[in-house]
This record gives C-alpha cells, structure tokens and sequence, in this order.
C-alpha cells in the first residue's frame, strides 16, 4: 500500500510544479505557504516585539506575558473552525478574504506567545551590572534600552522568533482545511483523493519549507548579534547558543 | 553558533539520505500523479469559463468531477476551489459568493432555505445514490439483515431531506431524530431478532450519515442487539479500511459513489444497474444489504441569481457562449 | 447577531454539554490519555537520548537538529501515514500515540541534554570526589539537578499535544476536536457555537491541569528548592 517511490516520482515530476487548470502546481502552493507564515509572523514580530521590550524594560503588567502564553493552551483547529463561522458569513464576494482573514489570525495567535515571552525573558536576563553601568555613564533609559538590553537579549529573541517561525509553517498546513491554498493543499487532496505519493510529498515540502526559514534565520541570527554577546570572538566558546532555547526559558516567562 | 549552522547542515542532509534511503526501499506499486484533466482549450467564452466552481478536493479527480464534466457535457469552468464535501464551506462560499457554482448534495436543506437552483442532469453524469447499509459478512446474520432491510424499505428521499432539517437548520440531536422517525414509520417497537449480535455502527462526518447510522442503531438495539457507534469518522478513505480490520461493522452508504470507490472503471447510471454491479464489486469480507429508494446524489447547483442570469436549467447549458 | 438564533447562542453550551454529556465526557476521557501518554512516551525516549547528546558531544548538533526536524512535519500527514508505517488500523488510537509521541521527543530531547547541562561542573567535581560511579552521578546528581527544566519542556510538551490531539478529529479519531468539526456541520445555516466553545474551553482546562500536575511533580521531586528559597 505505501510506496515511498511513488513520492519521489510525485515530487520529481514537472508536471506537479506547474499550474494547470483549476489546480496550482508546487510553485505557486510554496509562495502562497510562504506568504500566509510570512504575514503572520511579521504581524506576531510587530506585536511581540514592542510589547516584550516594554514588559521587560518596565518589569510592570508582566501578567501580560503569562496570559499571552496561556493562548497556546488553545486548540489550533477550534480556532479556525470558530473564527471561520464567525467572519465567514460577513465577507462577500470573489477572493480568499473569507477564508484567508480566520487562518491569519489564528496563526498569529500561534506566533506571538514564543516571541514576546522570549523578547520579555531576554530583557529581563540581562545582567543588572551592565544595565547600571549603561546608567552610570548617562545613557537614558530609552537608550539603555535599545543599546544595552536589546542587544543583549537578540539571541533569546531569535530563538523566539525561529521557535515561532516553525510552528506557523507547519501549521499553516491547515489553511487547506477551509479551502485556502499553501502546501497544505497536497497533503488535504492527496488525502481526499488517496494519492498518498501526493500527500506525503506535500509534507515533506512544508518539512524542508521550515527547515530552510530556519536555516536562514539561523544565518540572519550570526549576522545581528553582537560578537561580544554571542561569545564568538572566545576561543572558549560558551554553549550559550544551546542554552538559549524557548522552552527552557519558558519557566523563567511563567514563574 | 558555529556548532548550530553544522547542526542545521547536518539536518538538512540527514533529509536527503533519507529521502534517498527512502526512494531505493519502496516498494513497487502505482498511483503516481494525478491525473491531468486540462484540456482548457474553447476558443469562444462559454458561461462556463466565467464561472468558478467549488467542492470536495477529489472533485479535480473524480470521474464525474471536473473530468466528468468536461467529458459528458464539453463544461469547463473558469477556476476551481477545493473546499469540502458539500459542507458549510461549499454551501458557505456559494451564498457569499465566492464561487458561482457547487457541488454539493440533493437532500441539502439549503438549498430550499437559500434558494439555490440545481442543475439538471440529462446525461446521467451523476448516478443513482441509494442508501444502504454496506455491513462486514459475519455480523450479518438473518436478523439483523431482516431488521436493516425494513428500514430500507420504508426510508425515502423526502425523509432524508426532513432528517436533514431536523438535525442541521432545527439542532436536534440525531439520536433523537433517529427514533422520531423509526416510530413515525412504525418501526419502533422492540423484538429479539438481533439478540446475541454485538455490532459497532460507524458514520462519515456529515449529519445526515449520522442520523442513518443512529437509525441502524436504535432499531439493532430495539431487536436485542448489543451496540457501539463510532460516528463522524472522516471521509470514505478512513472508514472503509475501518470496516475492512473491523474497527467498525456497519456504515450506512449510498450506491453509486461505493461503487465508484470499489471499482474506478463503474459505468452504471440507474438504480438497479449500480445495486447489481455494486453486489459484485464490494470486496470479499463485506456486503451491501437491500436498497432503500431514498436518494442523496452529486449535483451541480447555482443560486437564483446565476440561474437568472445566464437562463440556467441544466449542466448542459453552461456550456453555452456567454 | 451572534444572538440571532436562540439556539446557536454561545451561552446554550451549557445546555448542550448537559444533553450530550456521556458523549463529552469519553471524548475528554480519550483527549486526556491521548495527550498524556505521549508525553510519558516521549520522556521515557528523550532521557537516554539527551544523556546520549551531552555525554558525546558530537552527538549533540546531529541528534537535537534531527529531532527538531521531526517537529517540522504537519500532524495531519503523520496521522495518516501512520497505519502505513506502523501496520496499524487506520482508526486506531496507537497513530495519534505514536505520532504525538515523536513530537514529544523532537521537542524533549534538546531540553533533556541541556538539563543535564546545566549542572555546575564544580557539583560534578565534588560528585565524583565523594567516590560516586559515572552511573551514580547521573542517577542522583545530575537527574535530579535537571528536573526543573525537563519540567518546563514536558509542561510545553503536554500543553501543545492537547492542541495537536484536536486536530485527529478531522481524520475521526474521538476526542474532544469532535467538536469543532461538529459545530462546523452544524454551522451551514449560520454559526453554531455551542459546541465549538465548548470544545475550546475543555481543552483549555484540560491543558491547565495537565500543566498544573507537572508543576506539582516538579515541586515534590526538587524538595531542596523549596528549602532554599525558605530562607
């Protein structure tokens, strides 16, 4: 019944990678699967961001960040479902609007938890000795916030915004599930249709999809963060890049 | 940082070598691709062309799909929207507007409730839709074959369009509705035809397949049948696998797509062509048990407004020039 | 609008649990083992492995990026694939368990290494100083040591596969995301919210004693830390 050949034929025919009538080829789902992560991670960046900087900087309404990680207690699918009923009905006419407004909001709501909680962490692990010596050399509080803490705090925020990055790329899968387009598609059709060479290389499409956004974010990472915070120009270097994973830093946002 | 772009290279080659490992180990077998079903072409504008239609994925697929549509009646819309098996999205979408054409099913409250307009279907692209229940051999002993064969006999179209509305527009539980009408046909009194029978009833994830599937149970039980449902499991690709390792026993089904799921090449179009050719193709552990008249059928439906416009009445008329 | 069918308003969900609540509860009943046993699995797996990564350290980038990179796969593609791979029934609870499981490990893995990690080596010095085997050490220095962040990585473990969990409804494995693709059936002539919230607010309490339970695991396993922070 399984037939792992049958995969590679799938992914290795032209033919699938084209438009055709009335079905998108692997070409146009990559860019719409990209295009739904991207906004809705750009949309989570500018909402987590801000608000883990303020939180962290002020160290008030930290309740905040608790609440927003609660969020993730919620079932991804209820979501859709609920969203769709609701703002469903009220859009007319052409387009994906219907569908494509309840899928953004619920992967927003996927993406904003990892990055404020780790945005938050990060400022708030800065060591206090630096942050009084930025003082002490009279640096005001918004440039000590913006020069010292984050700065410091961009390899915590990176691992937010990677953790956040993977998720909504395999997740935006279930954009197919109320008739939107993305790799989701194949895995929906080929499960619909019991094409399993087509379902199974739409997953390992969303799989390498994820892979190479954090391979570039990993890359993007190296480029931004200060060497004297990363600990690259030590020859003893500090396994400080594994340490800063999200989960662990996890408690640190809930406690 | 250095030890994780090594580690991100790692990956991304440990993918490869198994998708390589992968490619020599499977094992033969067909399937491929799907099929192409371009054939775009039409060098004058039918009303077709400026239409979009919606329904199920497999619909791009399915013999009396889109390729179906092309083939019988020379249709081609204009785009198509993979959306669900004439569900909330398909009905949704063609209230709001955003396709002009669906697919969806015959017995489906909305269409009186938003008056959509169904296609008629000269050519017979979609064919008989019998309900019956599709039943594992060994759970189908005299009685409980007796017991499912009245309720064949006495279940018509018009009672699953009134089943629909009492379940989906009125929220009643399918449960209740179930035994509603066993009673309402005379049906509900109790027996021990069934007794010493344990059975699990299964059911697609529609509504009106659950209340059939709660119909075969409550009347099962009334005999003296021990019972268990296992309702709303997915699509077709799930609970006939689930029939054939026995997961579930019984399921209620329709004729003419089950036998388009047994047999791809299936060239029946009436009733009883599909039941006989149905009753050879169902493979060997299960059975189909007799046919009720009620019908559940495909059909391509536009709303008045369309109708109105292009002076739509049947498929064959979208194929007209605009 | 949202009040336009008396039926369909979102404050029936109490109504609607109390008529179909044998249904509600065995849908909770599976939900809760679905997403725990998993986590047990998946931690039972993780431990050797993460002792594996920080014991050799080679190991570390291959195994925590190959692990990560199970994370990757869509759930909906792992639960179908699953009777294939595995020989199961295509119903079968076992593919949801299993696939939930390796989620759990992609997930666990790292944080199980870094938890070892994050033993001070002077703690290890005086371990080893005191005459404890290698075995030893790990068994009751490091483990121990380790526990409040293997606690944190199950509580995000436990939490996001009570989501994942919903989403085999759609394939029809019965859980409590029943209710979602319910209330979607039952949402064509306008929204029906009852069960859809309800399946919400279940999962999210679900979610919350889940977590609730690992936090009291955590406190009763590290006593030492409360001592400490007494003082």
């Amino acid at each position: 019944m399984i037939s792992f050949s049958g995969v590679i034929t799938w992914l290795n025919d032209p033919g699938n990678w084209r438009d055709r009538v009335g079905q998108e080829g692997i070409f146009t789902q990559l860019l719409n699967h990209l295009q739904y992560s991207v906004v809705a991670i750009l949309i989570a960046l500018a909402i987590g961001l801000p608000l883990g900087l303020l939180i962290g900087h002020s160290g008030r309404a930290t309740f905040i960040v608790s609440a927003v990680n609660a969020l993730r207690a919620l079932p991804t699918v209820g979501l859709l479902i609920l969203f769709y009923v609701i703002i469903g009905p009220h859009i007319h006419g052409k387009g994906d609007a219907a569908f494509l407004i309840p899928t953004e909001i619920v992967l927003v709501l996927l993406a904003t938890p990892p990055i404020l909680a780790n945005t938050y962490a990060g400022v708030q692990n800065v060591e206090p000795a630096a942050r009084d010596a930025a003082a002490g050399m009279g640096m005001t509080s918004t440039q000590v916030l913006f020069r010292v803490e984050l700065p410091n705090a961009l390899p915590l925020i990176f691992s937010g915004l990677r953790s956040a990055a993977l998720q909504v790329i395999a997740t935006a899968t279930i954009a197919a599930y109320v008739g939107l387009g993305g790799l989701g598609r194949f895995v929906y059709d080929g499960l619909a249709s019991r094409d399993f060479p087509q379902m199974t290389g739409g997953a390992i499409l969303v799989a390498i999809l994820a892979l190479v956004v954090d391979l570039l974010l990993a890359l993007g990472q190296r480029y931004a963060v200060s060497r004297g915070v990363s600990g690259r120009f030590s020859k003893r270097a500090l396994p400080a890049d594994s340490r800063s994973g999200e989960v662990v830093q996890l408690e640190v946002a809930s406690a | 940082m250095r030890i994780k772009f090594v580690a991100v290279v790692a990956g991304a080659t440990a993918l490869a070598a198994v998708l390589a490992g992968c490619g020599k180990s499977g094992s033969s077998s067909g399937g491929g691709g799907s099929s192409s079903a371009s054939g775009s072409g039409g060098s004058s504008a039918t009303i077709a062309s400026k239409l979009v239609l919606g329904g199920p994925p497999e619909f791009k697929t399915r013999v009396d799909g889109i390729p179906g549509l092309q083939k019988t009646y020379n249709v081609t819309f204009g785009n198509f929207k993979a959306l669900d098996a004439g569900g909330p999205l398909t009905i949704g979408a063609l209230k709001n507007g955003q396709i002009d054409a669906g697919d969806i099913f015959t017995t489906d409250p909305s269409i009186k409730a938003d008056n959509f307009v169904v296609l008629q279907d000269p050519k017979n692209l979609y064919t008989a839709q019998n309900v019956l229940p599709l039943i594992n051999k060994t759970k189908a002993t005299d009685g409980v074959s007796k017991t499912l064969n009245a309720i064949s006999a006495k279940l018509t179209t018009d009672d699953l369009v009134q089943l629909n509305v009492d379940v989906v527009s009125n929220k009643q539980d399918p449960d209740t509705v179930a035994k509603q009408w066993l009673s309402s046909k005379g049906l509900g009194t109790t027996g021990t035809d069934a007794a010493g029978t344990t059975l699990t009833v299964g059911s697609a994830n529609f509504q009106e397949n659950v209340v059939l599937a709660e119909i075969y149970a409550e009347a099962l039980k009334a005999e003296g049948a021990t019972v268990n449902t296992k309702l709303n499991i997915g699509s077709r690709e799930t609970y006939i696998p689930g029939l054939q390792d026995g997961s579930i026993d019984l399921i209620p089904e329709y004729s003419g797509v089950l036998l388009q799921y047994f047999d791809k090449t299936a060239t029946a179009e009436t009733s009883d062509d599909v039941y006989s050719a149905l009753q050879k193709a169902v493979p060997s552990g299960l059975t189909v048990l007799q046919q009720s008249q009620a019908q559940d059928k495909d059909a391509i439906v536009v709303t008045k407004n369309t109708a109105d416009k292009y002076h739509l009445v049947s498929i064959a008329d979208l194929a007209k020039s605009a | 609008m949202i009040l336009a069918d008396d039926n369909s308003s979102p404050l029936k969900l109490f109504s609607y649990f109390s008529n179909n609540h044998s249904q509600v509860l065995s849908w909770l009943w599976s939900h809760a083992w679905l997403s725990v046993v998993p986590v047990v699995i998946g931690l039972i797996v993780s431990l050797p492995l993460g002792w594996l990564a920080r014991r050799y350290r080679w190991v570390y980038p291959p195994m925590v990026s190959l692990t990560g990179l199970l994370y990757t796969i869509p759930s909906i593609a792992l639960f179908v694939v699953m009777p294939s791979l595995l020989g199961t029934r295509i119903l079968d609870p076992i593919n949801v368990v299993v696939a939930l499981s390796v989620y759990t490990v992609a997930l666990l893995v790292r944080v199980v290494a870094d938890g070892l990690g994050s033993v001070p080596e002077e703690v290890n010095q005086a371990a080893t100083a005191m005459g404890l085997t290698r075995f030893q050490r790990l068994l009751k220095v490091e483990l121990p040591i380790a526990v409040p962040v293997i606690a944190a990585g199950l509580r995000v473990a436990a939490v996001s596969n009570v989501s994942m969990v919903a989403v085999a409804a759609t394939i029809g494995v019965p859980e409590l995301g029943q209710l979602f693709t319910n209330g979607f059936q039952l949402s064509v002539s306008g929204p029906y919210y009852p069960p859809i919230l309800l399946g919400l607010i279940l999962c999210v309490i679900l979610a919350l004693v889940l977590d609730f339970a690992i936090v009291l695991l955590n406190r009763s396993l590290t006593p030492w830390r409360r001592v400490v922070a007494a003082r």
